[in-house]
């Protein structure tokens, strides 16, 4: 069996709206293992980012437990948990946020700030990064001159750039169009297939939610029983699974009988 | 530009280049009082100067002037017109028979007697004064006859001590002159030259000096020379009597008095009290001068303390209206991994930046400006403060008029470099609270806003 890279227990929030209590998770049990590509869909409002807000160690629960790589996160105190946001996660966001002043080689550099790699080990891993998102030719490019795919792009080496044990992709697509979403996606398969990068994807997009591997169910803040198993599995194996045939990672249709992958 | 290593350093001078205008604004703004802390303790600095020059210049014309008296405790001088006259009223001079000298001498106690011709030679203008019409010799220069005795051009102040070319006047030249530097111009005649003086030639002799404005308006010549040409054939204008003693010189004043009514005589005791008056009015204007200073101490104190609550409150709130934009941008960088420690430093580092940027604006606006910037917030020292026109008048060549307008003020490098570290330390204080609320801010609330 798998690692498991990321548990929670009994996870709980709770707000307070102006003197009401809102239950925006409730007893979420969830275990991702190493390597896996895991979707939570739900409608808005159901808790997504609230969610992966905790496993970021963006927010911390009422009640419950968070376990990243080994690590109670919900234990360490707030001053720490920089260190954790840092190495362990990874984060990618619906509206990119790059730095507007920074380049795409500079935006990915930018998490290694303050770590241990030398300035010489920075430069080769953004420029491998850059070119594993296939932006090797658009590095000195500032976001605002880059395409909004290409922007995910550079958020998503970005979110890699520590080498983290898990990526938290909040509404990855929401901003792109249809076509950009799902080159975004499969270069997400691409990377947990290639790299082994765990991912968990939230979305309200019923079809980016189907290309991962599991697919998960959030609804009033409840995780609900069911679970899917989406088309991204069948991809891990590199075969068609209408005629066979080997496929490549980022193919969207199979190149002998045409279909959609 | 690609850069090699992407540090706080280089990420907060990409944030302080972003807005281009604004922090040209606040750079300005912050500029203006870095120009303000710099000038104005250039100011008093120079001021301070000058009051100490001006305290130096009164004491050196007390010591002078004390120790020419003292050299003429039995000189009594008497002449006709008494007190110092900047214009002469045209018929004003007056003059005397110079039997005057010879009556004189034979008073009891009196040891030699020194004759004076003094006429003024000048331009006749009229002016108009509360309705009335007075004609006013505009004086280009005065004639001075003095008697070439070597007996007394030797034992007297009878001819200017600093001679800077040629020679001075000895006994038996006739025919010739002795010059200020002032009167060859006007002449246009130099050493060995010909000086045409009232329709007749004379020969220079040499060039004196004076410190004296009223001195230099005068030329030297044989008595008897200046009585020609001026045809005052046995007059004189004053007479330099020199008694035996000082015990005798009340004795001789009197019997002068006696002889001359008219004459206006001036002892050793005279030019005291005209000495102690010259004394108390350096004092007062010294005085008047120091009390200023001290007020502009006081007021460089609150100018310099606004300029630095102002330059704190600039970078404050121009910080936090940063933080407050950034606040999407502060939450991104918490997420992927920035301490808090990282993100105040960031944020001290861009208000550091502008104000060492301001600091060195603030530099070259306090080299250009600082005198006008100094004339326009620093009080005016006047020396002479409420002494009037007639009681300066009254000491001609009074040093410190000039010290009513302002003093050249030009800051020195050390308070140049104190300005900048001061805005180094200024910016760090004023982002410091900005910075702090940035580095507080929960990335989760951060990312959610727009």
């Amino acid at each position: 069996m798998s690692e498991l890279v990321l548990e929670t227990e009994k996870l709980d929030k709770v707000y307070k709206l102006g003197g009401r209590q809102v239950r925006a998770l409730s007893d979420v049990n969830l275990q991702v293992k190493k390597g896996d590509f895991i979707s939570i869909m739900g409608p808005s409002g159901s808790g997504k980012t609230t969610l992966l807000n905790m496993l970021g160690c963006l927010d911390k629960p009422t009640y419950g437990k968070v376990i990243l790589d080994g690590v109670n996160i919900t234990k360490v105190p707030e001053k720490g948990l920089f260190k954790i946001r840092k190495y362990k996660v990874g984060f990618v966001f619906q509206t990119f946020n790059l730095m507007p002043y920074l380049n795409a080689f500079e935006n990915v550099e930018l998490p290694m700030d303050g770590t241990k790699k030398s300035g010489d080990e920075k430069r080769k891993r953004a420029r491998e990064l850059l070119k594993m998102v296939g932006l090797s030719e658009r590095e000195e490019h500032r976001p605002q001159r880059l395409s909004a795919g290409e922007q995910q792009r550079v958020a998503i080496a970005r979110a890699l750039a520590n080498n983290p044990a898990i990526v938290l992709a909040d509404e990855p697509t929401g901003n792109l169009d249809s076509k950009t979403g799902h080159e975004i996606i499969r270069l997400l398969g691409k990377l947990n297939i290639d790299q082994g990068t765990t991912i968990v994807l939230v979305t309200h997009d019923s079809l980016i939610a189907s290309r991962a591997g599991r697919m998960l169910f959030l609804n009033d803040g409840k995780l609900l029983a069911k679970e899917k198993q989406g088309t991204h599995l069948l991809k891990k194996e590199l075969t068609c699974p209408n005629c066979g045939r080997e496929i490549q990672p980022d193919d969207t249709f199979c190149p002998r009988c045409g279909k959609r992958l | 530009m690609k850069v090699k290593d992407l540090g706080v350093l280089t990420r907060a001078l990409r944030n302080v280049s972003r807005r281009k205008i604004r922090v040209l604004l606040v750079v300005i703004a912050l500029g203006f009082s870095m120009a303000i802390m710099i000038s104005i303790p250039a100011g008093i600095v120079a001021n301070q100067k000058a009051v100490e020059g001006l305290s130096d210049d009164y004491n050196e014309i007390i010591a002078q002037m004390e120790e020419e008296m003292n050299k003429t405790l039995t000189l009594i001088e008497c002449s006709l017109t008494g007190g110092f006259r900047r214009f002469t009223f045209a018929g004003t001079e007056q003059f005397l028979n110079e039997s005057a000298i010879y009556d004189i001498s034979s008073i009891q106690g009196v040891k030699d007697v020194v004759p004076f011709l003094e006429k003024t030679e000048g331009t006749m203008q009229t002016v108009e004064r509360r309705g009335r019409t007075f004609n006013i010799l505009v004086p280009d220069y005065t004639i001075v006859g003095v008697p070439l005795n070597s007996s007394l051009i030797n034992s007297y102040a009878v001819l200017p001590t600093v001679v800077t070319e040629g020679r001075n006047l000895c006994e038996g030249d006739s025919g010739f002159v002795l010059l200020s530097l002032n009167n060859t111009e006007y002449f246009e005649a130099g050493v060995g030259d010909k000086a045409n003086i009232l329709g007749r030639d004379f020969t220079v002799v040499g060039v004196y000096e004076s410190t004296d404005p009223l001195e230099l308006r005068k030329l030297y010549m044989n008595i008897s020379d200046a009585q020609a040409i001026t045809n005052l054939e046995g007059k004189i204008s004053r007479l330099d009597v020199y008694a035996e003693n000082q015990t005798c010189v009340n004795d001789v004043v009197k019997a002068i008095s006696e002889d001359y009514p008219d004459l206006y005589i001036t002892t050793y005791e005279d030019r005291l009290s005209q000495l102690q008056q010259r004394a108390n009015m350096y004092q007062t204007s010294l005085a008047n001068s120091e009390s200023t200073l001290s007020q502009m101490q006081t007021t460089v104190i609150q100018e310099v303390g606004i300029a630095i609550v102002a330059t704190s409150l600039i970078v404050l709130f121009t910080m936090l209206y940063t933080v407050r934009e950034r606040t999407k941008e502060i939450g991104v960088l918490k997420a992927i991994g920035f301490s808090n420690w990282n993100v105040m430093s960031q944020f001290m580092l861009e208000g550091i930046l502008m104000s060492l940027m301001a600091g060195a604006v603030g530099i070259v606006i306090g080299i250009v400006g600082a005198p006008f910037l100094t004339s326009i917030l620093l009080p005016h020292i006047n020396p002479f403060g409420t002494l009037g026109l007639s009681q300066r008048a009254a000491f001609p060549g009074t040093p410190g008029t000039s010290l009513s307008q302002s003093v050249s003020a030009t800051p020195d490098p050390q308070t140049m470099l104190l300005a900048f570290g001061a805005a180094a330390l200024l910016g760090a204080v004023g982002s410091l609270y900005p910075a702090w609320r940035a580095s507080r801010t929960s990335p989760m609330e951060a990312l959610r806003y727009e």
